[in-house]
């Protein structure tokens, strides 16, 4: 029964994971990436590990959400109705991927790997907490001072006003042709904000 | 499920992850694969949690940092494409040639 | 736990025509109890609405996923010791992955049907329904932290003696701001507004407006419930039995959802935001500061 929830789960975490770089919407890239995280967060419930695994649903649900948002704002083809092939050195990542694949599971098959399974009746929720507020308490704190400065990092590098006037002064939009004219809409005003909003 | 197949899985998700972030062109397709490749570091590190330490709860904890390691990288991943995309209005890689303006 | 489970699946349609009669007399309109069974009865017999080039497997399943949601949801609530769907040790964790899921799941139905005004509406909910599902995840840490336990089980035992509404005067409140985003409506309801002629639903009509409106109601069951076990005690209460006492508690958390959702005016996108993030977040922080002196022995 497990055996072929886990079969059933993995097959399902892979074959989303493929299908987030073959899709043509990004919206449908980002959820099926959430479908693979759910996936995986299942298989971790499995593996006897309730809070990691309904925490990674949780968390992940969140970040795609925001990842969908983000594909929105960005992509020039929001419906996802044409074809969306953006690649470059697409064989020598293939090749990679492959590589990577093939090391890592000679790797998990060569290797004598330890067998210690988790006890039945361990308390690993409990256990959990109390290494997390007690002896990796430091760990656990510098991970949140590391979030913390991450938000204010990431408002300082996405704020509009930077340090030596506004950060999207004398912007222009790469050519279509290498070294060409700027693509898309031109600046009208010098500062190089678009005006798509009707002039605000 | 043994812990050799749940590392299988976990190379096959980080096989796919390295293939996306090498080939997207996207900047944030190409962090889709950061985070796929992190997903199977998720499930390795649950797998060895589960088969070989014994429900030492240290484990867990690292689980939890790959997740901060994941927000990390988004949130500073979608400040540096907002900043790029003010700048050239793209968010191409292609469209980064170099570092300054 | 299988018993428990039938009695969700057969209670929750009466509860959703419940839900469905609250909000009627919430509009001021009349035939309360009829009029929600003919209504959707009316849906169902007139046809889909197609749009171009939809997503469709995601327009089709939107529906059943809000309703897979709110079961999920609605199945860590115990209704008596002992008797719980889902008997697992990180409920409120789970309840908080379909708070998390039930934006996505209102985005994918706003997205699929590939037409201006659903999408507008999805997005602009995204924007509103993340922070107040933060919001809700400190609060529900707050009812947690006297049970010393993510278990619900243990959360309603640890109110034996004093119900969390009391404890923690700050939760309820805030909890019902992430009630009605979840269930759109009212102040967050950015999905479904009418200025943009239903928003996320503008598009649906017949069997797939009738399944979205009827999940709709699921997960404002499923919230009532929840809301009831994590502070107004759940199943206990004295004299009449335990789930009597959990139906009758979840019946005045909705019938507070829809009166609220009557009563407070919605704010222009951007102002609700900075509410959110400004003054209901901190105030959730508050109160977690607040529940933890509590707790300290």
């Amino acid at each position: 029964m497990i055996d072929a929830l886990f079969l059933t789960l993995s097959a399902l975490a892979i074959w989303s994971g493929w299908r987030v770089f073959r899709v043509d919407s990004m919206v449908r890239a980002s959820f099926l990436l959430m479908v693979s995280f759910i996936a995986v967060g299942l298989i971790a419930v499995l593996l006897a590990a309730p809070y990691i695994g309904i925490a990674t649903i949780f968390m992940m649900a969140v970040e795609m959400m925001v990842m969908a948002l983000f594909m929105v704002m960005f992509m020039m083809n929001p419906a996802g109705l044409n074809p969306m092939v953006m690649v470059h050195q697409h064989r020598f990542a293939v090749v990679a991927g492959i590589v990577a694949f093939a090391g890592l599971t000679a790797a998990a098959l060569l290797s004598d790997l330890p067998s210690r399974p988790v006890p039945e009746s361990a308390e690993v929720v409990r256990a959990l907490g109390h290494e997390l507020l007690g002896p990796s308490m430091l760990i656990f704190e510098t991970a949140g001072v590391t979030l913390l400065a991450t938000m204010i990092g990431a408002v300082v590098l996405s704020a509009r006003s930077g340090r030596y006037g506004d950060s999207d002064a004398g912007s222009v939009p790469p050519g279509l042709t290498p070294g060409g004219e700027p693509a898309g809409r031109k600046p009208d005003d010098g500062r190089g904000r678009p005006h798509h909003h009707g002039g605000q | 499920m043994t812990l050799a197949t749940v590392l299988i899985v976990a190379a096959a998700l980080i096989g796919i992850g390295l293939y996306g972030a090498l080939s997207q062109q996207s900047f944030v397709m190409l962090m889709m694969g950061l985070e796929l490749m992190l997903n199977g570091a998720i499930l390795g590190v649950m797998g060895f949690w589960a088969f070989a330490l014994g429900g030492a709860p240290e484990g867990q904890l690292l689980a939890i940092i790959v997740m901060a390691v994941m927000a990390v990288e988004m949130a500073v991943g979608f400040a540096l494409v907002v900043a790029v995309y003010r700048k050239r209005q793209a968010d191409m890689t292609e469209s980064l040639t170099t570092m300054r303006h | 736990m299988i018993a428990a489970t039938f009695a969700l699946l057969l209670s929750l349609p009466l509860l959703v025509w419940v839900a469905a009669m609250f909000d009627r007399i919430g509009a001021g309109r009349g035939r309360v109890v009829m009029a929600p069974l003919q209504n959707g009865a009316a849906l169902l017999l007139r046809p889909n609405t197609e749009t171009e080039a939809p997503d469709q497997l995601n327009r089709l399943l939107a529906p059943g996923w809000y309703l897979a949601l709110a079961l999920v949801g609605l199945s860590v609530v115990p209704f008596a010791p002992g008797v719980v769907a889902s008997d697992i040790a990180t409920g409120l964790v789970l309840w908080g992955a379909c708070e998390a899921l039930t934006v996505v799941v209102v985005f994918l139905h706003g997205w699929s049907p590939n037409s201006p005004l659903p999408l507008i509406g999805a997005y602009r909910y995204v924007a509103i329904g993340l922070p107040a599902m933060l919001l809700s995840m400190f609060v529900l840490i707050g009812a947690a932290l006297p049970a010393q336990s993510l278990s619900v089980a243990e959360v309603v035992e640890a109110q034996r003696d004093l119900w969390n509404v009391v404890r923690q005067p700050l939760g309820l409140p805030l909890f019902m701001a992430l009630g009605l985003a979840i269930t759109l409506r009212g102040p967050f309801d950015f999905a479904e507004g009418a200025e943009l002629a239903g928003g996320a639903s503008a598009e649906e009509s017949g069997p797939a407006l009738a399944a979205w409106r009827f999940a709709r109601a699921a997960m404002l069951v499923a919230f009532s419930a929840m809301a009831a076990t994590a502070f107004l005690g759940g199943y206990l209460g004295p004299v009449l039995p335990g789930p009597a006492w959990l139906l009758l508690k979840t019946l005045a958390v909705m019938a507070a959802a829809v009166a609220a959702g009557r009563f407070f005016a919605r704010m222009p996108p951007a102002r609700m935001l900075t509410f959110l993030w400004v003054v209901l977040l901190p105030l959730s922080f508050a109160n977690l500061a607040l529940v933890g002196v509590e707790a300290l022995p």
